[in-house]
């Protein structure tokens, strides 16, 4: 739409108005669909989309009950190791996945997140939070075919796992998020999904938790600004004492999350 | 890919190959350069068994900043080999911020066992220390593998004192990635690994693949969870966030945590993370879960002596 302006102004110099109210119209529709799109951008990240992630506490239900953390202030530390583990991790997955976000680079991807997530517990959370999420986009961006046809393709296929980062990336790279937002928006979730399983643990309060979300965005951006944009090869973990504690989840006699 | 082979053997520090030699598994090569030396003793295992066993050492016993150490595995098909090392592996203070580095490929061929069981690595403090270890197996293929780390010389108090510690496991199976793992830690001003690591010195990771080890797995999958259960309990109201207790130095937390997953599509793989307080104690959670392979090995993996 800016390309055509230059263009437009050239062949209407002889009537000024028309230039003035052509240019009007057009930036009106650049906006629109800006404005449109942030809709779409506040949808996928508000928790109330039906993609299950309240039912994982991210290894925090474990550490509390090994009492690795065991007060409100033990929670931010536990989130930050929580953000970085996302950052070494998994957002290498979900960069590569918006950079290309078409079938072979995903069933790449997919395989190759199922052979790293070699903790059972976070490897089923992924799987049951990555096809919920799909169905959910599918369901609700009906516009965008290139989802459409990917989901129809893949839907019952015994070759992919439908893990959560990729899908997540190729989402946001097919909704039209920019890379940094997309990557961004995935550690801005998994922040939202650990806080919220905190306050359903009873550790810490709903305000304190919001006190503590704003708190730890610093962090986040500066865990942001180290792990994106990196490829799938440089994946790493960074946290073995929580991957150890998270995949005694299934151990725990009683237990209110799946992981 | 018999070409890609040779040319790493053709690079590497040290080159080892089992093969099967009147019907057991003998090391017909074994090649070393400075600073690796390979020892193959023919005592270890009991005649009857037929397993060959490689002990790695460095000069100096421990890696120098600046020094690769590159080592070329094959163990031929149905043949059993077992590496393991004299002591812990010290990795020296880096010098100029040089990283040391070890790499290890192997291939285990079909039907074979292929067991790793080291002695854990320890950093001084400010080392940076870099591991790759590649497996390429068959799907009838057997592989232990024992990756672990220490803190340092914690008894004298050097805790998490290194720069840079990485260590890479990946398990190609035919071509496709079965098993890749990287775990990362290093010295960073907003989170020191002190504090990540929450009063644990030990960290390990056991890697149990292949139809031979089934009975293992099953065993110290159910061991594991019949020890972890009993010492996770959800917090009492009153240790809940209206007490305030004085920060421990992880006096409640369990003195050893392991989890055990599963892993490759039929399930043929399992993978066991632990973190401890004491090297001993993991010793003995090694001699304990492994006791079984003396079956293949003709002795028992890391066994009090």
């Amino acid at each position: 739409m800016e390309c055509d302006y230059p263009a437009s102004k050239k062949n209407k110099l002889t009537h000024p108005m028309d230039i003035d109210c052509t240019v009007k119209e057009e930036a009106t529709d650049a906006g629109s669909t800006n404005q449109h799109f942030h809709w779409s951008q506040w949808q996928l990240l508000d928790s109330i989309l039906p993609t299950g992630g309240f039912a994982h506490s991210y290894g925090l239900e474990a550490g509390m009950q090994s009492r690795m953390v065991n007060r409100p202030e033990d929670l931010g530390p536990f989130v930050v190791q929580v953000l970085e583990n996302t950052g070494s991790l998994l957002l290498p997955f979900v960069y590569c996945a918006s950079k290309s976000p078409d079938a072979a680079t995903w069933v790449k991807l997919d395989q190759l997140l199922e052979a790293t997530l070699t903790n059972e517990v976070s490897r089923k959370a992924s799987m049951s939070q990555g096809s919920a999420l799909l169905r959910v986009a599918a369901s609700v961006f009906t516009e965008i075919q290139t989802l459409q046809d990917l989901r129809q393709t893949f839907l019952g296929s015994k070759n992919l796992s439908f893990h959560h980062a990729p899908i997540f990336g190729l989402i946001c790279g097919l909704v039209g998020f920019d890379h940094e937002t997309t990557q961004r928006a995935y550690m801005f979730i998994t922040m939202r999904d650990v806080i919220s399983a905190a306050t359903r643990l009873n550790l810490i309060g709903p305000l304190a938790a919001s006190v503590l979300q704003h708190q730890v965005a610093a962090d986040a951006e500066r865990m942001l600004q180290k792990w994106r944009d990196r490829g799938v090869e440089a994946a790493t973990q960074t946290a073995p004492l929580l991957d150890a504690l998270q995949g005694c989840h299934a151990y725990m006699f009683s237990r209110l999350f799946c992981s | 890919m018999a070409g890609l082979a040779a040319a790493v053997e053709a690079a590497a520090t040290g080159v080892l190959r089992v093969e099967k030699v009147r019907g057991r598994s003998a090391v017909t090569r074994c090649f070393a350069k400075y600073p690796l030396k390979l020892i193959a003793p023919s005592k270890v295992a009991p005649a009857s068994c037929g397993a060959a066993w490689i002990y790695a050492i460095t000069y100096g016993g421990g890696i120098v900043s600046g020094d690769r150490i590159s080592c070329a595995v094959t163990v031929g098909d149905a043949c059993t080999a077992a590496m393991t090392t004299q002591s812990s592996t010290k990795v020296y203070k880096a010098v100029d911020s040089k990283c040391s580095e070890q790499v290890l490929e192997a291939r285990v061929g079909k039907d074979a066992l292929l067991a790793l069981i080291p002695d854990p690595v320890t950093c001084f403090s400010t080392a940076r220390y870099h591991q790759k270890q590649v497996f390429h197996v068959f799907t009838d293929s057997n592989l232990v593998i024992v990756d672990w780390f220490t803190s340092g010389r914690y008894e004298s108090g050097e805790k998490w004192k290194f720069s840079f510690y990485k260590s890479i496991n990946h398990i190609i199976l035919e071509d496709q990635p079965l098993f890749i793992d990287s775990v990362l830690l290093e010295e960073s001003s907003n989170c020191s690994i002190a504090d990540r690591m929450q009063g644990y010195n030990v960290v390990a990771m056991v890697v149990l693949l292949g139809p031979k080890l089934k009975h293992i797995q099953d065993q110290m999958q159910d061991e594991v969870k019949k020890m972890m259960s009993v010492q996770l309990r959800p917090p009492t109201s009153a240790g809940g966030r209206y007490t305030s207790r004085p920060q421990p130095l992880c006096p409640q937390m369990p003195p050893l945590i392991a989890s055990c997953s599963p892993f490759g599509r039929m399930g043929t793989g399992m993978v066991a993370r632990i973190t401890a307080v004491s090297t001993e104690s993991v010793y003995s959670f090694l001699r304990h879960h492994l006791a079984a392979l003396e079956s293949f090995l003709g002795a028992s993996p890391y066994s009090a002596s």
